[in-house]
């Protein structure tokens, strides 16, 4: 985590993009939970998030792309589970963990299965 | 309604006939007579005990609103204490505030009212008091007592529960009061346990306490649905790695989902546990992925000759093969495999073969694997001193484990060590008891590349060998480092080491100047002759700084104390687990928010340091 000086002029929130358009505001501190995100954010790496404050992500669509159904879907669902969704479930862990960061007895997140797949090739690429 | 008279009642007797002998009688008779019981009084007793309850039920039945025996809440004591004349009343409260008086006063009593005093439901003194003397007075096991709900006589047993008015309970009563309340309190209270567990278990894996991270929480719910999960999609294998690894620590690893794991084009197949896999099993990995690669199979006790048999025949060309438990492969089928196969093989682990894979395979090895870089062979039965002399003609050989259970002698590890030692990059010598400091000294002479290096269970290497070994080395700083159970035995007089045997003092200050900066593992468990001096310098935070440090083990180190831990949280700032079991000198240490400690001699835990983000918090 930077130190107070680093991160004094930066606004508190930051906000995440999905490729289908979607927008979450979410803590700053929270979302570096990711360490994709902390590195797009850091002042230092000069990137336009940094500036910004936003962070899209073309890339999550690409996950969607190539996960496959589980079995008990039918496939014409997933075609319409938008990348959306993907990022909300993203900015909703970031929020649990947040919450949770001094517990140690904590309960998991509720995933849905189907997001499972998805969830997972997106938390590999953010590396949370 | 009147409730029925107890049988034996304090004063049921006075009401009782005077003892009349008519006629013949049995000497039971006459027994109980002269005991002023009477068989017809009872019977009598009995029968209108029945027909009020009776009476009882019915108007019960015929009323529903109003509960079938409304008893009030004094009704026991008047009915035992009804026929007492008014100076007995007087007499008998006078004796019982007497008795809680001295209650009261006793000592043990303020003592609990102290301890309990500020959870404890009953705040009233008097209130207290008069409980106690309540307990005390209650029927002792064997004796007869009303039950509290029901009223119904019963014998008073060790295990007899309390009601909520203090009053004792027949069986029948505390089942149904358990049916009620007990499984919920059983339940919560097992919950929290299991829940504690988990922490600690969690804790003795390396894993932090709290959130766990997304790609583990989906793994886990991925391994939760595998039943109806069909396929994996493009998972990285690192991924499928560790969703392998999760279902077989849960014996989920079967015909069915393993099916998950195979697939054309697949190179890497990871099974963590295949116990429950037939050998059918195994030739379908080698059909369904014959571009199969690398292969792991833990447990794998069906991956016998059959499947050999397959392997050898079929066109897959294993680079990587690593077979843990498979004791059902003869020598003869290892000889071909290693014959038909061995060419392609860059790495060769094999573990827990018991009668099998012995000094022929290892002659076998340098001739038919050229390009073998990494060779484990552990916990084998068969290997003797012969077979471990033939692997010095593995050339290309980088990474070296071998664990034998025959005993061995420094010979041959000498000779493998002077001829292959320049290139290799992992040494790891387990429960090698005997071998002694030429070993060392050939490490010292000839490896120039080791970056692990694991030398365990011996009772014959020295103090001083080990810091020549770490003196101008011309080796780089390394970064895993086990020096476990190297130390001196002796059962007679385990305290003193007069030739100091085992890594000491002088060794582990050589070995961390040597290795300070890139040292990333360190295990010098039950290396117990190093002192409190030592580790008091080697971890001075103002002077040093272990910059890489990850994990630790310093268990049995006897003298280890909270100021060593201390310091050692001070000096590596990148440190994650630091394990001190049986050192007793560690029992109240502050952990620094984000490291583990684990072994703490008290049933405390871990306690964890405050910081200005939160509070501390014990574990």
């Amino acid at each position: 985590m930077s130190s107070s000086t680093q991160t004094q002029g930066l606004s508190k929130y930051v906000t995440l993009i999905s490729s289908d358009g979607f927008e979450f505001v979410v803590l700053r501190e929270a979302a570096c939970t990711s360490g994709a995100i902390k590195r797009m954010l850091d002042p230092k790496s000069g990137f336009s998030e940094a500036t910004t404050g936003r962070c899209t992500f073309a890339e999550i669509k690409y996950v969607n792309r190539f996960s496959l159904p589980l079995a008990n879907m039918d496939p014409g669902p997933i075609t319409d589970i938008g990348d959306g969704i993907i990022l909300e479930k993203i900015a909703e862990y970031f929020c649990y963990n947040f919450k949770n960061r001094d517990r140690e007895d904590v309960p998991d997140m509720e995933i849905p299965p189907e997001l499972c797949l998805e969830l997972l090739m997106a938390a590999d690429y953010l590396d949370t | 309604m009147n409730p029925p008279n107890p049988p034996n009642a304090p004063n049921g007797g006075a009401q009782r006939p005077v003892r009349q002998i008519r006629g013949p009688q049995s000497a039971l008779t006459d027994f109980l007579a002269s005991h002023n019981i009477n068989a017809n009084q009872i019977r009598q007793d009995a029968d209108a005990r029945r027909a009020a309850a009776l009476a009882s039920r019915q108007a019960g039945d015929d009323d529903e609103n109003t509960a079938p025996t409304p008893p009030s809440e004094d009704e026991p004591v008047t009915i035992a204490r009804k026929r007492e004349s008014k100076a007995q009343t007087a007499k008998r409260k006078k004796e019982e505030e007497k008795a809680i008086a001295k209650i009261k006063a006793s000592k043990q009593f303020q003592r609990k009212r102290a301890a309990y005093g500020s959870d404890s439901d009953v705040t009233d003194e008097d209130e207290a008091a008069r409980r106690q003397f309540e307990e005390s007075h209650a029927p002792l096991p064997a004796q007869t007592e009303n039950c509290e709900i029901c009223e119904k006589r019963f014998t008073v047993t060790g295990y007899s529960k309390k009601g909520e008015d203090g009053g004792l309970l027949c069986p029948k009563c505390s089942k149904e009061l358990d049916k009620e309340q007990g499984a919920e309190r059983k339940r919560r209270k097992t919950a929290q346990g299991r829940q504690r567990r988990q922490v600690q278990s969690n804790l003795l894996d390396g894993i932090y306490p709290g959130a766990k991270d997304l790609m583990t929480i989906c793994i886990e719910t991925l391994a939760k649905n595998v039943d109806i999960a069909e396929d994996l999609g493009d998972l990285p294998d690192s991924m499928v790695n560790r969703l392998s690894s999760i279902l077989s620590k849960r014996r989920l690893m079967n015909s069915t989902t393993l099916n998950l794991f195979l697939k054309m084009g697949k190179d890497t197949i990871n099974i963590h546990e295949g116990a429950k896999l037939t050998a059918d099993d195994y030739i379908r990995v080698f059909q369904w992925t014959p571009t199969v690669k690398n292969l792991l199979v833990k447990d794998g006790i069906q991956f016998k000759n059959k499947v050999m048999d397959h392997l050898i025949d079929c066109p897959v060309k294993l680079e990587s093969f690593s077979i843990h438990g498979s004791n059902l492969i003869d020598d003869d089928r290892w000889n071909r495999f290693l014959q038909e196969k061995g060419s392609y093989l860059k790495a060769l682990k094999v573990y827990y073969t018991d009668g099998h894979f012995g000094d022929e395979q290892l002659e076998l090895l340098p001739k038919t694997c050229p390009d073998l870089k990494i060779l484990k062979v552990s916990h084998n039965q068969k290997v003797t001193d012969a077979g471990i002399a033939h692997l010095a003609n593995l050339n290309k050989l980088e990474k070296l484990t071998l664990q034998i259970y025959k005993p061995t002698t420094s010979k041959p590890y000498v000779k493998v060590i002077d001829a292959i030692g320049s290139s290799l990059r992992t040494l790891c010598l387990d429960a090698v008891h005997t071998i002694n400091d030429k070993v060392l000294e050939s490490i010292h002479n000839n490896c120039h590349n080791l970056t692990k290096l694991r030398i365990t269970d011996n009772e014959v290497l020295t103090d001083a060998a080990f810091a020549t070994l770490f003196t101008n080395w011309s080796n780089p700083p390394l970064t895993n480092i086990n020096l476990s159970k190297c130390r001196h035995i002796d059962a007679a007089d385990p305290r003193d080491n007069p030739s100091s045997i085992g890594l000491g003092s002088a060794g582990f200050v050589a070995l961390m100047v040597h290795s300070s900066k890139t040292l990333r593992y360190l295990d010098i468990h039950s290396c117990r002759h190093i002192s409190l001096e030592t580790f008091e310098s080697v971890f001075n935070p103002t002077e040093k700084t272990y910059p890489e440090l990850k994990k630790m083990n310093l268990s049995f180190c006897s003298n280890v104390n909270d100021f060593v831990v201390q310091s050692i949280f001070k000096c590596c700032p990148n440190l994650e687990t630091l394990v001190t079991f049986g050192n007793f000198g560690v029992r109240d240490v502050r952990v620094p928010k984000g490291k583990i400690l684990i072994g703490v001699p008290t049933a405390m835990g871990m306690q964890i340091e405050g910081t200005e983000d939160g509070e501390g918090r014990v574990i």
